[in-house]
């Protein structure tokens, strides 16, 4: 088989070599440094971009066409690999999406262990960013230093759920576990060593001549273009928008616990390094509260709802009743009302929604999911030109993206 | 009797539905309840159509006609404070009326609302680009043209975004199948190495729930390693895990289970 | 798929009689083992874990390299989409010979759960591919392990010959 080769891509019909001494280069889809498989075509003069056509769609697993054939619970684990950086907090939007749709209140010490799940894993997905960025702009030692705190909190979340990566922790209802015996233990003693590793990284970083050249004036997002662009989380935030969806439409504990929004209103690189140190300082700051709140809560994880959602294992196996409910469920799937509903929560990488059509079947009419990263690709686009070929490396890296959000 | 599947919705069904069950609604409630809501939908009546509006799960949808899409986004962006665009996407009612639904979920933040704004339009119609209004719509009408083949008037740079290319059919629409038509199940071997390869690399294993557990041929199973084309009908060997060969290798030193040390605390 | 034997030294000897030559060179060979980057989606980042801190792969002469032409191994971390189908075929040709691939991951295996239009249903449509891992997404431990199971094949292989053709599906 290996003769038959007749690799014919597209962009070999494209002329390299052009009169106005204009370079096209092509950059990805397979490139180290794009954070994924993003392809670039960018225009060159010398070594300025002037123009750059972001080329997206090489992870397109159909995951919105996955979820019109699939039962709601079976959707739960695709999830998972959107953000696949952050998994629960992907899960939680699905599974808050739903709630909403069939109006449930879900327990209060599911919803601390969700905050929980939800906010170590925006320090995961930080942490995960930080050290990328550094590695590509040749940082190797914050990489390093920066794996070895995540590796901490996936234990800490192999623990919770049994997986490192693709958690699927929370269920349409609740959590499906209660948390481990020493978990409170554990996140304490990260969390009381979190500070003084963020300031390990600033050590490196902030004062660093080449980390200041790369980030430093490069790649500035003025207000108009953030919002223009859709733009959510760091991205908005670094541009001078104060909006965090965590604050302005609170969702689960949000509105019981104290939290800074850091802003900056340079919409630079560094301005959104900085942020992305702060926000850490505040997601420990915000799991020092929860941790305090799953003391008071009763042992109650999934909201009683026989219609939609199945009774604890514990009734399933004793109650006939639970037991058919059960079997219903899961081999039918639960059908919630007709209606629509888009919900939007604040992933690590920002505004994360889940539009949902149901036409109370068992299998969503329609899921549209609102990724982040899809805007934050397509500002590229107008970003780059103007910038030159180094910058465009610490551009990607900042803008966070990933592509399992991106091609979905 | 084989039953019988729509050819215009191909996708999943419940195998069993009670005939009398009646789908509860999410509830609406009228737009007046909610005073912003009620300001912004008087101002939008006021220049335009409106079909329907109410509000759901504490967002306001507005009906419009299709031709006033452009209008109606320009008047609350620049009127209404709805600065962010934040998700366009159609739904797919070709098979119940042979239309499109279009919906344009609009955030304004200095309100903290959201407002989802609906039009529908025919198969063969196209819908003006709100590209010039907000930048974010230029990859989202590409997205829905891709997956929905909708076309939208006015756009910069209207080509496929997700799909490559040459890919023939929209993968959205409810008469294209989850696992694609024939073109997208031969889309990498045709490419790659022309349709006379379809017969020597075979189709798609596509039923996930296929165990052949004695195939021997192309694998082993870890630990219990066997000769190619070994029948194990009758069970294999253990082979244990190694992870050098027992005669060990030049200066690498060998893995020793009884002399390695765990380490209790994930601190280090 | 790659056509070889497993466990020769148990079941009737080796394929080609192994020189000192041959040992010394695969000797080389098998510890200095390049990996391309080829992190496709969340298994790349557990590829990436196991290049870091903890798990550390250089200890066992495993560098990851950004070009096929300084990579011996591919590493086939994620899902492959039809979209990306004859990328990921161009630069294993591009790769100098000899050259293994490892598909790591229930969806570089088969397919995994995106059993949909746009997903390549295991990259051994594509390419050869010699060692598969289960998992989804398997853990940094599974890589490593199976890096030491191709070091083993390395050095069971006759060093210069030219690699024999391996066949796809
Ligand atoms: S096997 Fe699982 S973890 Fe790996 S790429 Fe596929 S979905 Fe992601």
């Amino acid at each position: 088989m290996q003769q038959a080769n007749r690799l014919r891509p597209f962009f070999e019909n494209i002329t390299f070599d052009r009169a106005d001494n204009e370079l096209i280069l092509n950059f990805g889809p397979q490139h180290p440094s794009a954070h994924g498989q993003l392809r670039l075509m960018l225009h060159l003069q010398q070594e300025q971009i002037t123009k750059a056509y972001p080329d997206i769609g090489y992870l397109h697993r159909g995951m919105e066409k996955m979820a019109e054939n699939m039962i709601y619970n079976e959707f739960m684990p695709t999830t998972d690999r959107m953000d696949y950086i952050a998994s629960s907090s992907n899960n939680y939007g699905f599974a808050l999406a739903v709630e909403k749709l069939i109006g449930l209140e879900v327990p209060r010490r599911a919803k601390v262990i969700r905050m929980m799940l939800l906010e170590t894993n925006r320090l995961m997905s930080h942490l995960f960013w930080l050290a990328t960025t550094a590695l590509d702009i040749g940082a190797m030692t914050v990489f390093l230093f920066a794996f070895r705190e995540r590796e901490y909190l996936m234990d800490l979340i192999e623990d919770y759920c049994g997986a490192r990566l693709t958690h699927a922790a929370v269920r349409i209802g609740g959590v499906p576990l209660d948390l481990p015996d020493n978990f409170i233990a554990d996140l304490r003693k990260f969390l009381d060593k979190l500070p003084e590793n963020i300031k390990d990284y600033e050590d490196l970083l902030d004062t660093n001549r080449i980390w200041l050249m790369r980030m430093e004036n490069v790649g500035v997002i003025s207000k108009e273009m953030a919002q223009s662009w859709g733009c959510s989380g760091v991205m908005l935030r670094a541009s001078g928008v104060e909006w965090d969806i965590r604050k302005e439409e609170p969702y689960e504990l949000y509105d019981e616990v104290d939290f800074n929004v850091p802003v900056s209103d340079k919409g630079d690189n560094y301005a959104r390094y900085k942020l992305y140190m702060a926000e850490m300082r505040e997601s420990a700051k915000i799991l020092y509260q929860v941790l305090d709140m799953y003391e008071g809560t009763g042992p109650e994880l999934m909201a009683h709802a026989p219609q939609y959602i199945s009774a604890p294992k514990i009734d399933i196996m004793t109650q006939n009743y639970s037991l058919m409910q059960h079997f219903v469920l899961v081999t039918q799937g639960m059908r919630p009302p007709v209606g629509e509903v888009y919900v939007a929560t604040e992933s690590p990488k920002g505004e994360l929604g889940y539009y949902i059509n149901s036409q109370g079947g068992a299998y969503p009419y329609r899921l549209k999911l609102r990724a982040p990263s899809f805007w934050h690709t397509g500002i590229l686009s107008d970003l780059l030109p103007g910038h030159y070929i180094p910058d465009v490396v610490s551009i990607i890296g900042t803008t966070n993206i990933v592509f399992g959000e991106v091609d979905r | 009797m084989r039953a019988y599947t729509p050819k215009d919705d191909v996708q999943k069904k419940p195998y069993y539905t009670d005939r009398y069950w009646v789908a509860p609604q999410v509830a609406k409630s009228d737009v007046s309840e909610d005073a912003v809501f009620a300001a912004d939908f008087e101002a939008i009546k006021a220049k335009f159509d409106v079909l329907d509006a109410y509000i759901q799960v504490g967002q306001m949808v507005i009906v419009i006609n299709a031709a006033d899409n452009f209008g109606v986004i320009e008047l609350m962006k620049n009127e209404l404070a709805y600065n962010q665009l934040s998700e366009l996407s159609a739904i797919d009612w070709l098979a119940q009326e042979g239309k499109f639904e279009i919906f344009y979920q609009m955030l304004s933040m200095s309100k903290r609302k959201r407002v989802r704004v609906k039009c529908k339009i025919s198969e063969k119609e196209s819908i003006q680009s709100v590209e010039k209004l907000f930048r974010s719509a230029d990859w989202s009408e590409r997205e829905m043209y891709d997956m929905f083949g909708v076309v939208v008037n006015n756009h910069p740079f209207m080509k496929r975004i997700l799909m490559p290319d040459d890919w023939e059919g929209f993968p959205l629409r409810k008469t294209y199948p989850l696992q694609g038509d024939e073109f997208a199940q031969w889309y990498e071997v045709d490419k790659l190495f022309g349709k006379e390869a379809r017969e020597i690399i075979g189709p798609e294993i596509r039923d996930s729930a296929r165990v052949d557990r004695y195939d021997t041929e192309r694998f082993a199973r870890l630990g219990h390693e066997v000769p190619r084309g070994a029948d194990i009908s009758q069970g294999e060997p253990d082979t244990p895990l190694c992870y050098q060969e027992n005669e060990g290798v030049f200066m690498i030193e060998k893995f020793d289970a009884e002399k390695s040390v765990v380490i209790s605390d994930r601190d280090r | 798929m790659a056509q070889h034997q497993v466990n020769y030294l148990k079941d009737g000897g080796l394929p080609v009689a192994l020189t000192t030559i041959d040992k010394v060179v695969n000797w080389g060979r098998s510890n200095s083992i390049w990996a391309l980057t080829y992190g496709l989606a969340c298994c790349g980042i557990e590829m990436m874990a196991s290049g870091a801190s903890r798990y550390d792969f250089d200890r066992f002469g495993t560098i990851f390299r950004a070009s096929p032409r300084q990579a011996e191994l591919m590493v086939v971390a994620g899902t492959l989409t039809k979209k990306h189908a004859e990328f990921i075929r161009r630069l294993y040709d591009q790769m100098t010979e000899p050259k293994w691939v490892i598909s790591m991951g229930s969806c570089a295996n088969t397919g995994g759960m995106f059993n949909t239009y746009a997903t390549v249903q295991g990259v051994d449509r594509v390419i050869p591919v010699d060692l598969y891992l289960p998992g989804c997404a398997p853990r940094p431990e599974t890589l490593q392990y199976a890096v030491l199971l191709l070091q083993q094949k390395i050095r069971r292989e006759s060093a210069s010959r030219a690699q024999k053709p391996k066949r796809l599906m």
